[in-house]
């Protein structure tokens, strides 16, 4: 248990949350809400274990902290608990805001053909910021993605523009769609080490697996491996490019909010 | 009007702490039934009179515009619970019917 002694005022903790979000950085922002001579009082956990501001006592604290962590797995974005609810034996009758902060996500899509052109542009709807990479810059011009939180990024080369796209990999799903198996490739062993959140392969099982193993040959450990998702995309049935991107960016949706991907009426069909 | 980004929130209430300005920020704590944002939603009102963010689409965000004056005059935050009825709904020509309990709160500078 860490010492009990930080007493960061609200706006002292909203700016840690700022510096936080800058950063890339995870947590979760609990605030007070009722039921407290101290409403408004906030903690920030973050998921590094560094935790900034203090609630009514330590005991409520700790628990708080606690059930951070267990808020963190549900990938909810925000939750309101009754104290009672997780800890009942400090007889409050408070209720915690639990708030996801994260960054904005991304989604960095390597190829500006039709399925990254169409992805590009639904994830962009979705509230993705967009970078769309491409070695041809006539597949990268403005007039055909207005949104203004999609990047055009001409690659001079795969490697470095996806680098420079992916960053830390913090918040960043991946879908690696571009017009060849040699560019898909080069993409992929940039891409892997870093460890998005997502990463995605477009291609026939078989070419896919051809990839896989070269990667494999590369140093790619089994973790990294087996977090690819190739063929890429949920089994919607997809044919046209636009349906593609579509099964593309649910299977990225569904590991973000960490969603199971079938049909939500199974159970009305299993029951009759 | 329009959700913004998480980021763009929470330096938008360091800047204006930063000037020495109240930031009133209503937050959406807990929904039931259909209701036009999700959980987490912010909207913040500043002391100019100047806002950002969403919780809602018109059929709650005029009650809760005025609880944030009233947050920002008072100087107090409290959770305040907000229920659409599907007949008020349909009035306004709005999807949501649920509740909401908004948490709005005073951040001084």
């Amino acid at each position: 248990m860490d010492a009990y002694e930080e007493h960061a005022s609200p706006q002292q903790i909203i700016r840690a949350v700022s510096r936080l979000l800058e950063g890339g950085g995870i947590g979760v922002l609990i605030t007070i809400i009722s039921g407290s001579e101290n409403v408004g009082a906030k903690l920030l956990v973050e998921q590094s274990g560094e935790v900034t501001g203090s609630l009514d006592n330590a005991d409520l604290r700790n628990a708080a902290i606690s059930q951070a962590k267990l808020f963190l797995d549900s990938r909810q974005e925000a939750k309101t608990i009754a104290v009672q609810e997780f800890a009942p034996q400090l007889q409050s009758d408070e209720l915690l805001l639990f708030e996801w902060i994260r960054p904005e996500p991304r989604m960095v899509i390597c190829g500006a053909g039709h399925v990254g052109a169409a992805l590009a542009t639904i994830s962009a709807l979705t509230g993705y910021h967009v970078t769309l990479i491409d070695d041809r810059s006539e597949f990268l011009k403005r007039e055909k993605f207005p949104q203004p939180n999609v990047e055009l990024l001409v690659a001079e080369n795969w490697t470095d523009a996806v680098r420079k796209a992916i960053g830390d990999g913090h918040g960043v799903a991946v879908a690696v769609v571009t017009r060849g198996h040699n560019e898909d490739e080069e993409c992929m062993r940039a891409v892997v080490p870093v460890n998005p959140d997502y990463v995605g392969l477009i291609g026939s099982k078989r070419r896919t697996t051809i990839v896989i193993d070269r990667l494999r040959g590369a140093g790619a450990t089994p973790e990294q491996l087996q977090k690819i998702h190739a063929p890429i995309g949920l089994d919607i049935g997809a044919v046209s490019p636009e349906e593609v991107a579509i099964a593309i960016l649910a299977e990225v949706i569904c590991e973000r909010r960490g969603g199971k991907g079938g049909s939500l009426s199974a159970w009305r069909r299993a029951r009759s | 009007m329009s959700t913004i980004p998480q980021s763009d929130l929470y330096r938008l209430i360091g800047e204006a702490t930063a000037r020495g300005e109240r930031v009133v920020v209503a937050t959406v704590a807990h929904t039931r039934g259909s209701t036009p944002q999700q959980r987490g939603a912010k909207m913040l009102f500043f002391q100019n009179g100047e806002v950002a963010g969403t919780v809602g689409g018109g059929c709650i965000e005029a009650e809760v515009w005025a609880e944030a004056r009233e947050a920002m005059r008072l100087g107090k935050s409290a959770l305040h619970h907000f229920s659409l009825t599907a007949e008020e709904a349909s009035e306004e020509g709005m999807v949501c019917g649920g509740t909401m309990d908004i948490f709005v709160e005073l951040i001084r500078p």
